[in-house]
């Protein structure tokens, strides 16, 4: 009976092509083009195996059940290639945003480690998203998602600028200091925001077990699954958040994915005290707790704020009672076991080339030249450094299955090649 | 009266296009001068490959090889490292230990029995390294034949910091104890043989290689790519014999002083993946690239390219690649004892280890155009001594000993 937050996210990124060292000073397209097809294929095949079906899956969905909604983040790197090889897919996208029960959120465009790297690029990004977004969607996002929900204490500080309601993340074990992870936390920071944390077992029982054939539960039952689920009391928060692509591309269509979805939706809703929210649904309950909380505090100082966001700007406000604190002193993340930064940033590859590529901040930025600026941008896509990472067993088997390359060493001779044609434009 | 025409069974191991190093090259730029000079050249492989113009391919390939799409057997890469179930320290050394080793036994079997069907073809069998000793001795036991080691390098050489392959030493030590005559690819390497597998000096000849004359003017502009930033280039195989952690050392010293340099690493090998872990760790990433193993047009642009080309080797039988780049108007920095600098004694010379010499020299030679000119002048003189041509001949000189002899 608890309140299920459901949330897709949807990104690709700009593989390099085979780019040698003979290609420097002479070819300043970094990216597999028109020529070297490998993004068009890609993007094509998930679209056929997952975008298109999913999508339509969820129009229908929402059409018959009006107490369906979720939310989606999409990043500018999937939004220009959609442009560029199945305009269909936005069209789409936006049919949904239509209905007003399809949540977006921000997140970074070009799906970056800005984050720990420089800020002032950092929210470049999220500016550059939330104009991408309201352009084509005409709704401003509210609720932040980091790229792989990356999330650590500092990180709301570094959001400060903007008014967001509330961030999405993970649950990690050893920050939860004993909490229920299925509830409102706020962050450990001054002011403080609202986090939602991510189930990973039930989301994992979806995005990675499904059509697992040595699990015990396989293959999963609908009803199994909402069992599960409906063990958490009414008060309570059941977060969902996966790729999108799980639908149809991680689990294939013949896995039953699609089927066991479209049921799961309508059995849980069945149940008339079961209730889908989306995030800001959620972090509306933060925000009305603290604007009396907030009242009672600091009395007739707020009577002026009418919203939430002015409150928020309100930097005098401490913690409240109600809700628990994640104190999460160093990253996390939802990416493999570790669940923290080293599917990105572990050994010496991924290390020296995003300490080259963001070196270059500085000048690339002063070169004023759109097109330099841009591939520097592309270039800080998290895949590319997910790619090189070195780490075994099953999520080595998880990066490989990802990755375009053979090998994350292949991943890094051909990035830094292509950061060395960065340099020389420069020079 | 014409002298009469040499025979040779030549048995080979690699040959261009699929040759993963000078090997295959040095056997190119021989056999076509071998032959100019009246000679007939049997080829073996163990790999299918169509005859070239100039001499007949023999190939010598089980059945099974084909069917893995492996390249051709990578014969200088070590071998060592392959576990083997324990033995004794006799048998050890008695039993090849991987599938490399096991192959040259069967290459050795399939040589000697295109041997047989072509027995009248040739009268001197001529083996180039290990790898064609056992199926060279083979032939010289079923024919009577005299038979020539051609040494391009030893495991000495391959492994210089470790024992390396015992079965290879072996193999190196009987082949070249059975043949008739040897020949050196340099003093270097005649002395190594003397050295460490005790063969009677008088017993080998130096026959340095030759380079293929190469025939194209150089470029006009000779900035094919990173056109704005000084290039230095290191082309071998990524094995600890050819220095590529000291052109890693070199580049770091280097770039303290020059940051903009642009540093190119061509080549495969055993530790490529050691050599690009240490380019990331030494904080080198965008300035020390890999380019992978390079051949024709993309070799011919990186040496012509190269500002500086730098062969840091710890121990070079010859060094061919040096000769290429030197053709190519590119100053060379080589180590001392290397065997090319036997043939090329302007290139700039220097001990492999002596990290801050090399680094004086590399960036006098970036800095100082004139004496960059002045190099490439001097090694260009040098160069047209070093022809395949006079290395045929003597080459046939050993022929002729090795007839006297049997």
């Amino acid at each position: 009976m608890p309140q299920l937050c459901f949330y897709l996210h949807l990104h690709q990124p700009y593989r390099l092509k085979d780019y040698n060292v003979f290609a420097i000073g002479n070819d300043q397209s970094y990216f597999a083009d028109e020529q070297n097809l490998k993004n068009q294929q890609v993007f094509l095949k998930v679209a056929h195996k997952s975008y298109f079906p999913m999508l339509g899956l969820l129009e229908r969905l929402l059409t018959q059940h009006s107490g369906f909604k979720f939310a989606l983040s999409i990043s500018g790197m999937f939004i220009e290639q959609a442009q560029l090889f199945a305009p269909e897919v936005l069209v789409l996208l936006q049919k949904l945003v239509k209905t007003g029960r399809v949540e977006l959120l921000a997140e970074t465009y070009y799906h970056s480690l800005a984050f720990l790297y420089s800020n002032k690029e950092f929210v470049w990004q999220i500016n550059k998203h939330q104009q991408l977004i309201e352009e084509l969607f005409g709704v401003k996002p509210r609720v932040f998602r980091n790229t792989e929900l990356v999330y650590y204490n500092d990180l709301v500080k570094q959001l400060a600028d903007f008014q967001f309601q509330g961030i999405l993340t993970e649950a990690v074990d050893r920050y939860l200091a004993g909490h229920q992870r299925t509830q409102l936390f706020q962050s450990h920071s001054q002011p403080t925001l609202p986090l939602l944390l991510k189930h990973a077992q039930l989301s994992d029982d979806i995005a990675f077990r499904f059509s697992d054939k040595s699990w015990p539960w396989y293959p999963l039952q609908v009803e199994q699954y909402l069992d599960w689920i409906e063990i958490y009391p009414e008060n309570e928060l059941v977060n969902l958040f996966m790729d999108f692509e799980t639908f149809g591309e991680h689990q294939w269509a013949d896995t039953g994915i699609f089927e066991f979805f479209a049921s799961f939706v309508a059995k849980f809703l069945q149940k008339p005290w079961n209730q889908f929210k989306t995030p800001q649904e959620l972090f509306a309950r933060f925000w009305q707790n603290h604007q009396s909380a907030a009242s009672t505090q600091s009395g007739k100082r707020t009577s002026a704020g009418s919203g939430p966001f002015q409150r928020h700007q309100q930097q005098s406000q401490g913690y409240q009672q109600n809700w628990p604190v994640y104190d999460v002193p160093e990253p996390i993340s939802w990416a493999d076991v570790d669940r923290d930064l080293t599917a990105w940033r572990d050994n010496q590859f991924q290390y020296d080339s995003l300490r080259v590529l963001y070196e270059l901040e500085q000048p690339v930025l002063e070169s004023g030249d759109p097109q330099l600026i841009q591939d520097w941008r592309r270039l800080q896509t998290s895949d590319h450094f997910y790619y090189m990472c070195t780490k075994w067993s099953a999520d080595g088997d998880v990066h490989a299955y990802f990755s375009p390359y053979d090998s994350p060493q292949e991943a890094y001779r051909r990035y830094s090649i292509v950061l060395a044609d960065l340099k020389e434009r420069l020079l | 009266m014409a002298k009469a025409q040499d025979k040779v069974l030549m048995i080979g191991w690699e040959y261009p296009p699929h040759n993963s190093g000078g090997l295959g090259v040095a056997c190119e730029g021989m056999t076509r001068a071998l032959v100019g000079s009246n000679t007939q050249v049997y080829f073996t492989l163990p790999y299918n490959l169509d005859s070239p113009d100039h001499m007949r391919v023999l190939s010598c390939v089980d059945p099974s090889w084909e069917q893995s799409d492996q390249p051709p057997f990578l014969a200088y890469s070590s071998v060592v490292k392959q576990s083997v179930k324990r033995l004794n320290a006799a048998e050890l050394s008695s039993l090849p230990h991987s599938q490399l080793e096991q192959k040259v036994e069967r290459y050795a079997q399939l040589v000697d029995q295109q041997a047989a069907r072509f027995r009248s073809a040739y009268d001197v069998i001529h083996a180039h390294d290990w790898m064609s000793f056992p199926a060279a001795a083979k032939v010289k036991k079923q024919t009577g034949q005299p038979m020539i080691a051609h040494v391009h390098s030893t495991e000495f050489d391959r492994i210089p910091d470790s024992p390396g392959s015992s079965y290879i030493k072996q193999t190196e030590y009987q082949g070249m104890h059975l043949a008739d005559q040897i020949i050196a690819v340099s003093f270097y390497t005649k002395k190594l043989l003397i050295n460490k597998y005790q063969v009677p000096a008088d017993k080998i000849s130096v026959v340095h290689n030759g380079v293929s004359p190469w025939d194209q003017a150089p470029s006009q502009d000779r900035l094919h790519f990173a056109q704005k930033r000084p290039m230095i280039a290191f082309m071998g195989r990524l094995t600890a014999q050819k220095g590529g952690y000291h052109f890693i050392e070199l580049a770091k010293k280097i770039l303290l002083q020059m940051p903009n340099c642009l540093f190119v690493v061509a080549g495969n090998g055993d530790l490529y993946h050691e050599l690009l872990i240490k380019t990331a760790g030494d904080q080198l990433s965008a300035s020390l690239l890999f380019s992978g193993f390079v051949r024709d047009q993309q070799k011919d642009k990186l040496l012509e390219r190269a500002d500086v080309f730098v062969m840091p080797s710890l121990s070079e039988p010859f060094g061919l690649v040096a000769l290429e780049a030197a053709q190519r108007h590119t100053p060379v920095v080589i180590s001392k004892t290397a065997g090319v600098a036997e043939v090329m004694p302007s290139a700039v010379q220097v001990d492999f280890w002596d990290l801050d010499q090399m680094t004086k020299q590399v960036l006098r030679l970036l800095k100082d155009q004139g004496y960059g000119q002045q190099i490439v002048k001097n090694q260009l003189q040098d160069l047209q001594q070093v022809t395949w041509a006079n290395s045929a001949a003597k080459i046939k000189k050993v022929y002729r000993q090795a007839f006297l002899g049997s």
